[in-house]
């Protein structure tokens, strides 16, 4: 070895990668792939645009506070909802790759999608995997300009698109769709449109599998949820090798040889650039290209399919592999219990809250022949319209409500925070800490809230 | 002793630097998604108006404004995080001068 050297001279700033060029493929797999593309991206480029009852049904409405969310409109003080949500998506994460390994990666990861949609463009307008090789390599002709622009056009075209899109999700997208022609957006809007372009642009184009071997914190910790029972997959080394290569009706069993024919079209379509014969690999995002390409040389050869499939680590090394297992139980339970824990939260949301916080400067006041307690009382509207609050107290006798006087408008989403008096007539006053209750009621619904809370009355008011 | 990969040893010396691309990716991009959730997780205690008039009422920031203007400073200050710990990380023969 020759690590003599000193390192200061032998560290290159920058090691280009080597392109990869995956070739396409065509199967059941790659049929699911873009299956799932098509709805995942559907999803994401129609859903702004559609409009329920005059609202945008999917709008994290930045600039006014509040999120629309299918019918639902959640504010600020909600978001911990949003927090589950999160914790749902990452166990659903959890409970996928424990049963069939890397699902996410291959098929529903925005990364992989859009790359997808990137490769399909440049491979229409630049060609199959030997031609864009071939294009790379050759000198800049008027050919190349031509395909080269194209594929520009085409990308950047897709990737305003999408950050347009993106906007939309937090911007009412109809309205914003009126303002991009003539330019006139906020500045906030523009930098994120085209931040989120650039890194849809970047990622999709250029970046495409470094993401997933170098930015990636889930391809790095989807180990911890792998065991010997998790699908992944993998070349079946006990029925293809001795690999090589040999005519399609030789007898290779005679020659010595294995399934394998070692015509390198795993390693050709293979969008990370990895040989999935060298076994279980970080940088499979199992897409399953290999399993498809495989299948169809299989075919042309008269062999059964399935040297490269999805199976288990037990099910090659000739162990029973079980899917029902106490991990898969482990993530459902947990899984099962936050869904019903969010859906309790969200059907029990109250859209009129109350607090009472008792004034801490003065126990009681005398006032004539009254007694009084003094409150902060803090009223939140999270409906979608406006409230009228009246406020009332019960729980003693004579008890009355001295201010507030009036009811409290309240419009949607607002917080306000109001001092409350509440007096008693020195006679009837038994003294201690007695309970009492103030109701809040809305005029427009006539929803109700009920606070309790403690009315103190001293041994001797005078 | 047994035989650990990534033990340094006489003969087998710190491991080469990564690629620069590397190196900014994995400080800029940890950052940028830890600044992302401080900001959401700000953001949901105050409001960026509010902010604005307790600082600078005199400025026209608007709520996007302000998100914004939070967003790149926690990211400025996580990815600050993340340089320094690069820094400290770099092992130091990688800038020994050869002796004599």
């Amino acid at each position: 070895m020759s690590q003599t050297a000193p390192e200061t001279e032998s560290i290159p700033l920058y090691i280009k990668p080597p392109k990869v060029y995956p070739r396409e493929t065509s199967g059941r797999f790659s049929r699911l792939r873009i299956i799932a593309a098509w709805v995942l991206l559907g999803l994401f480029y129609l859903l702004p645009w559609i409009n329920v009852g005059g609202q945008q049904i999917v709008l994290f409405d930045l600039v006014n506070r509040q999120f629309h969310f299918l019918g639902l409109t959640l504010w600020p003080q909600d978001l911990f909802i949003l927090s589950l949500l999160l914790a749902m998506a990452a166990l659903t994460l959890f409970f996928f790759t424990a049963l069939a390994g890397r699902l996410w990666c291959g098929y529903a990861c925005p990364q992989t999608v859009w790359t997808e949609v990137f490769l399909w463009m440049e491979r229409v307008t630049e060609g199959s995997r030997n031609k864009r090789m071939k294009l790379d390599k050759g000198p800049w002709t008027r050919q190349k300009l031509a395909r080269k622009s194209a594929k520009q056009f085409l990308w950047i075209t897709f990737a305003l698109w999408t950050g347009f899109t993106f906007i939309g999700f937090f911007v009412p997208i109809r309205d914003l769709a009126v303002r991009v022609p003539t330019f006139d957006l906020g500045g906030a809007e523009t930098f994120w449109l085209f931040f989120y372009a650039f890194a849809t642009y970047g990622n999709a184009g250029y970046l495409r599998e470094q993401v997933c071997k170098y930015m990636c914190p889930y391809a790095r910790f989807q180990s911890a949820m792998f065991d010997d029972n998790s699908l992944v997959i993998s070349y079946d080394v006990a029925r293809g090798e001795p690999r090589g290569s040999r005519r399609r009706d030789a007898d290779y069993k005679e020659m010595g040889l294995g399934d394998c024919i070692d015509c390198m079209a795993c390693v050709h379509v293979c969008p990370t650039g990895i040989d999935i014969r060298d076994g279980l690999q970080i940088e499979c995002i199992a897409c399953a290209s290999c399993i498809d390409v495989c299948d169809e040389v299989m075919d042309k050869m008269g062999y059964p399919r399935g040297l490269v499939r999805y199976t288990t680590e037990n099910a090659l090394n000739d162990k029973p592999s079980r899917i029902i297992r106490p991990r898969i139980f482990i993530y459902l339970f947990a899984l099962l219990g936050l869904a019903t824990l969010i859906g309790v939260i969200l059907t029990g949301r109250e859209p009129l809250i109350a607090d009472v916080l008792r004034d801490r400067s003065a126990l009681y006041r005398v006032i004539g022949s009254d007694l009084e307690n003094s409150y902060s009382l803090r009223l939140t509207n999270r409906s979608d319209a406006r409230m009228l609050v009246t406020v009332d107290a019960a729980g003693l006798p004579d008890i009355r409500v001295v201010e507030p006087t009036r009811e409290l408008a309240l419009e949607p989403g607002q917080t306000t925070d109001v001092p409350l008096t509440v007096a008693v007539p020195l006679i009837v006053a038994e003294p201690g800490m007695q309970v009492m209750t103030i109701t809040a009621t809305d005029a427009e619904t006539g929803r109700v809230r009920e606070i309790e809370t403690r009315f103190f009355i001293p041994q001797n008011p005078n | 002793m047994t035989d650990r990969p990534h033990q340094l040893t006489a003969d087998r010396p710190d491991p080469p630097s990564r690629p620069l691309i590397q190196r900014i990716g994995a400080i800029l991009w940890p950052s940028f998604f830890a600044a992302a959730v401080a900001t959401v997780v700000f953001f949901i205690f105050v409001d960026p108006l509010v902010l604005r008039d307790m600082t600078f009422p005199e400025m026209n920031i608007s709520r996007q404004g302000g998100y914004t203007i939070a967003f790149f400073m926690f990211w400025a200050a996580t990815s600050a995080s993340s340089l320094f710990t690069w820094f400290l990380l770099r092992p130091a023969s990688h800038f020994r001068k050869p002796q004599g």
